[in-house]
């Protein structure tokens, strides 16, 4: 596929978030190829809510290939108020990348969706195939069916024009470059910095929820690894789950205890149990991604949350927060 | 806020998808039933009036005729083998359509929009009769599921807007719907219309009439008359969010067969009916529960097909010249 196009450019939305920033590091330390170009756009160049703004972004860079990362991300809390603002903005952004992709003839988009966006009520472990089986949680259907219609417009596109664009799962992504928010931030990254400030400031360890949420967190160097195998490899019109598997899902309270050694934190932990748990469970099947890959080997957890911290804690004053 | 015109003054009622089926059924019912009350301004709309895919042409219209109310049943819409070739086409303009609408009525402060789903955009894999609750229960059938997300969308949209501003739109769920002005078209259209032409021309031609698929599909079918008297009493009345069914009970559920057999017989065709069982049937069934309805208007009376058929057909052939095909 190189062949017939000249060598790959790779346009990477949202390449300044968390996973785009991943992807650029595994890209400069090996993962990326001779003669082969990597463009990160982020929405200071390109207002991706724009058709406009997108069709000059695909004019300037004219990609061969995009991996599709941008979107209005938000935690919990800030889904459940805004549900039609990150369905209307996701959307946009979502139909204008894939619509521009195929005016461009992008041979290969990579999308990326969440498990979070999967049915409420459903049996575990979730796969591939159970995608639109039911409703989403009621706290982030905004987002859920914004991030579901990419799979949507994936296989229409395939049906009416043969394009094979994919997209792929992750469960929880964690890792530098991450928005560390307490507020609007992801469970990980809220704990990160949560701890970080508690110790600083000699505080007890405020963690929302009981703890006993179960997730199981992908590293973002891992991620970023598999992302740019899908994008090489994978060619698959049906998304692919990229996870550890089931044997290392961990409660909320797993990652607090990591986060606490991560910084060497001594004072009290205290479960505020008055907040939303979120989801209790997602648990995802990785069977389709070691069915391909039978030996990755993902960074262990608590090497990875202690790289988190130390970045955290070396880059506080420019972390976004 | 409700839905009565005593806040905002009398209601003005933009009717999108103006010039279709179900458009010209209401414009029908406003006009020679008396269904508008005074000083009641209806504005009906036709894709020559703005093309609704574009964001700005959506938002002029709204500038101009500044509505109270919306009913929104502008959509690109096609028969079975249509949807099948262009799914990419019926998702992204019928998106389009939807948000720009729904946006631009939210931004020009309407009261209510009642937009217009369809029971084809239920999930395939479902126990029956299908109700209101469970639109979202699972995939939509493949041949046409980029129409049915399409739709699915508005009632996302509706809920969202609900939980984010307090907005009260909402949606109806016609099963199938029939009338004049209807697309009779044989290769784009719906099953009734398509039958009534082909059989139009079968007579007229005098050769036999070849009905598409094994005639053993189930289908509610909804006189668009009718529907056009609930739409405005949804309009008016109904304060739901979560969309309601307009359909024809259980026991009025009727196969392909017999739709056909009353077109025969409406239109006194006499030459031989042919199943082609190589064409697809579509869904088999998709029977719908219509006690939400009931509960509402218990009393509220259906046309009995036979006359709605006899109705439609009498306005084919009188206006076969000008009827879209």
């Amino acid at each position: 596929m190189d062949g017939s196009v000249g060598p790959m450019r790779v346009l990477v939305t949202g390449g300044s978030g968390l996973v785009g920033r991943a992807i650029e590091r595994v890209v400069k330390e090996g993962e990326g190829r001779e003669g082969e170009k990597w463009i990160f756009l982020s929405s200071k160049e390109a207002n991706l809510v724009s058709a406009e703004e997108t069709r000059a972004a695909f004019e300037k860079h004219r990609p061969t290939h995009v991996i599709h990362l941008a979107a209005m991300v938000g935690g919990l809390y800030r889904n459940m108020r805004q549900n039609l603002d990150f369905w209307r903005n996701n959307v946009h952004i979502n139909d204008n990348v894939l619509n521009m992709s195929h005016e461009f003839g992008v041979v290969k988009v990579v999308s990326c969706l969440s498990t979070c966006v999967f049915p409420d009520k459903t049996t575990y472990p979730i796969d591939e195939t159970m995608m639109h089986n039911g409703a989403p949680h009621d706290s982030n259907y905004g987002y859920a069916y914004a991030k579901r219609m990419i799979d949507v417009h994936n296989r229409a596109l395939f049906q009416q024009y043969g394009r094979k664009y994919t997209a792929v799962i992750p469960t929880n992504m964690f890792g530098a470059h991450d928005n560390f928010n307490i507020e609007d931030g992801h469970v990980m990254p809220g704990l990160i910095h949560k701890t970080y400030l508690a110790k600083k400031e000699g505080k007890p360890l405020q963690v929302w929820g009981s703890g006993r949420a179960l997730r199981q967190f992908i590293y973002s160097l891992d991620l970023a690894r598999l992302f740019v195998w899908v994008l090489r490899e994978y060619d698959e019109v049906e998304p692919i789950i990229l996870s550890v598997g089931e044997e290392d899902e961990l409660t909320v309270k797993d990652a607090v205890d990591a986060v606490v050694e991560g910084f060497g934190f001594k004072g009290e932990v205290i479960y505020d149990t008055s907040k939303s748990d979120g989801q209790i469970k997602k648990t995802a099947n990785n069977a389709k991604l070691r069915k391909y890959l039978p030996d990755f080997k993902f960074t262990p957890f608590k090497q990875a949350v202690k790289e988190t911290c130390d970045w955290f804690a070396a880059n506080y004053d420019s972390a976004r927060k | 806020m409700n839905g009565s015109a005593g806040s905002v003054g009398p209601m003005r009622v933009l009717v999108t998808g103006g010039s279709g089926l179900v458009g010209r059924a209401i414009e029908h019912v406003i006009k020679e039933e008396s269904g508008a009350r005074e000083e009641e301004t209806w504005i009906f709309l036709s894709s020559k009036d703005a093309n609704l895919m574009s964001a700005e042409e959506t938002r002029a219209v709204f500038q101009k005729h500044r509505p109270t109310h919306v009913i929104h049943l502008a959509a690109m819409v096609g028969g079975l083998f249509r949807n099948m070739r262009q799914n990419l086409d019926f998702w992204r303009n019928n998106v389009f359509i939807n948000d720009n609408v729904l946006q631009a009525a939210h931004e020009f402060d309407v009261v209510k929009v009642v937009s217009c789903l369809s029971t084809c955009i239920f999930p395939d894999k479902t126990t029956y009769p299908i109700d209101e609750t469970m639109i979202h229960s699972g995939p939509p059938h493949e041949t046409n599921f980029g129409y049915a997300y399409a739709k699915r969308m508005i009632d996302v949209q509706n809920r969202a807007l609900f939980q984010q501003y307090g907005r009260r739109y909402t949606a109806v769920i016609p099963t199938n719907v029939f009338g004049p002005h209807d697309n009779f078209n044989i290769e784009n259209g719906h099953v009734l219309p398509g039958l009534i032409h082909k059989t139009y021309l079968a007579k007229k031609e005098g050769k036999p009439l070849q009905v598409w698929g094994s005639g053993r599909a189930l289908r509610q079918f909804i006189y668009s008359l009718d529907l056009a008297r609930l739409f405005l009493w949804v309009l008016r009345e109904y304060d739901e969010v979560e969309p309601i069914i307009l359909s024809v009970g259980e026991e009025d559920e009727v196969s392909i067969k017999f739709a056909a057999d009353a077109v025969v017989e409406a239109l006194g065709f006499e030459g031989d009916v042919i199943f082609d069982t190589s064409k697809a049937d579509g869904q088999f069934k998709k029977t719908a529960s219509n006690a939400k309805l009931r509960k509402y208007l218990p009393d509220f009376e259906f046309t009995p097909f036979r006359a709605a058929i006899k109705e439609t057909c009498d306005w084919f052939v009188a206006n076969y010249d000008s009827a879209r095909k």
